[in-house]
């Protein structure tokens, strides 16, 4: 127990007070219902009784304890409100203690770095060294003169149009036909289609 | 929580023999087995946690209600309708059965008449409770027993309504684990949850 008590901090302890009581309210509302129900129930047998006097008083009571009823539940809604600004209290430590951390090793590494100085210094160096690295680029471009740039380029455009070239010829497709059909246009008798060939037939025939 | 569904008995129940000691050996294994299975589900079906042997036993003899107090369970071992009833001696057998088998414990401070009835072993519990804690994200809260037993959160909950002696018993094997600390005064307990 001696290591694990420590676990338990006063907030825990503020904490379970607070909704010890909250309980203690539930319970104490508990009872006034089951009392009321009872005052009901006296009430009700006392005018069956006919003993108006005692049915009022009863009913009285039964008043009485719904105002304290309606009283609890205020105080029970103030209690949850505490109970739970305690808690987001506590949950906003963290954040803030969680922030802290985060600054501490944001400041840490930023230390690392060696401040903006050093930031700067090292900024310009690197854009010395780049500006070192075109002079050398345009020094070693210059070998290469202007016509031999041309060429290249031509070079280039020729396998350009190849490539565009040979794309396009795998394009076309096949065209359709677009010869009309002579029997669409005579109707949809059969037997004339077969005619033809019938009639060439026999031509063929009286030539032989 | 009450349930409002009559108890189904097993088909032994309703079995004469059921009642009276078997003397073979093998037959009396059997139904000592068949009783323990039967107070279990009698008692997880009437949410009973606490067993009175003797006011188990002993019923009055007109008394036909269905059972008022926690600890009474007198149509469990008492056949109304075969008028047969288990002896006082039979049924603490069958306790004993169950106790061997780690499901009945006697309650503490008493002599054996008042037992524990583990339909749910307090480890079992202490499994439910944890699961809900972790379900609801409670970790590192702090809750009342009250709450956990009564209050609106836990409406639903296996444990609503377990008796309170149970439910300090499962979180004691909490806190043994290290996954919960008790804290607070006698009458008003809390519980943080790691």
């Amino acid at each position: 127990m001696g290591n694990t008590s420590s676990r338990v901090t006063a907030q825990d302890k503020a904490i379970l007070d607070l909704k010890t009581q909250r309980d203690r309210l539930h319970q104490y509302q508990r009872r006034i219902t089951v009392l009321t129900d009872r005052e009901t129930a006296i009430a009700r047998a006392m005018l069956a009784q006919n003993d108006k006097k005692r049915a009022l008083l009863a009913l009285r009571r039964k008043k009485y304890q719904e105002t304290l009823l309606a009283k609890t539940d205020a105080q029970l809604a103030q209690l949850e409100q505490l109970t739970s600004n305690v808690e987001f209290a506590l949950i906003q430590k963290d954040v803030v203690f969680g922030l802290q951390q985060g600054t501490r090793v944001l400041r840490e590494i930023h230390a690392e770095m060696g401040g903006i100085e050093h930031v700067e210094k090292l900024m310009g160096d690197t854009a010395d060294a780049i500006a070192y690295q075109r002079e050398v680029n345009e020094m070693l471009a210059g070998q290469i003169s202007n016509q031999d740039e041309d060429e290249v380029e031509d070079e280039l455009a020729a396998l350009e149009a190849e490539v565009n070239g040979g794309a396009k010829v795998q394009q076309p497709l096949p065209s359709v036909p677009d010869t009309q059909l002579p029997e669409r246009r005579e109707g949809l008798e059969t037997p004339e289609r077969e005619e033809p060939p019938a009639q060439a037939e026999r031509r063929e025939a009286m030539l032989a | 929580m009450s349930t409002t569904t009559p108890f189904f008995f097993p088909r032994e129940y309703s079995f004469p023999p059921f009642f009276t000691r078997q003397t073979n050996l093998t037959t009396h294994h059997a139904q000592l087995i068949k009783w323990a299975a039967l107070v279990l589900a009698y008692c997880r079906h009437h949410r009973l946690f606490k067993l009175s042997l003797s006011s188990a036993i002993s019923d009055p003899l007109s008394s036909t209600a269905e059972p008022t107090s926690d600890t009474t369970a007198s149509d469990l071992f008492h056949n109304r309708q075969l008028n047969r009833r288990l002896s006082l001696a039979d049924a603490r057998e069958v306790l004993d059965f169950l106790r061997r088998d780690g499901r009945v414990e006697p309650v503490d401070g008493t002599t054996g008449d008042v037992v524990w009835v583990y339909w749910r072993t307090p480890e079992e519990w202490a499994g439910l409770v944890e699961a809900w804690v972790d379900e609801t994200a409670q970790r590192g809260g702090v809750l009342t027993l009250y709450e956990l037993r009564e209050g609106d959160a836990t409406r639903g909950a296996e444990f609503h309504g377990m008796d309170a002696d149970l439910l300090q018993k499962a979180l004691g094997v909490l806190v043994k684990r290290g996954k919960a600390q008790i804290f607070g005064q006698e009458d008003s307990l809390g519980v943080k949850f790691f």
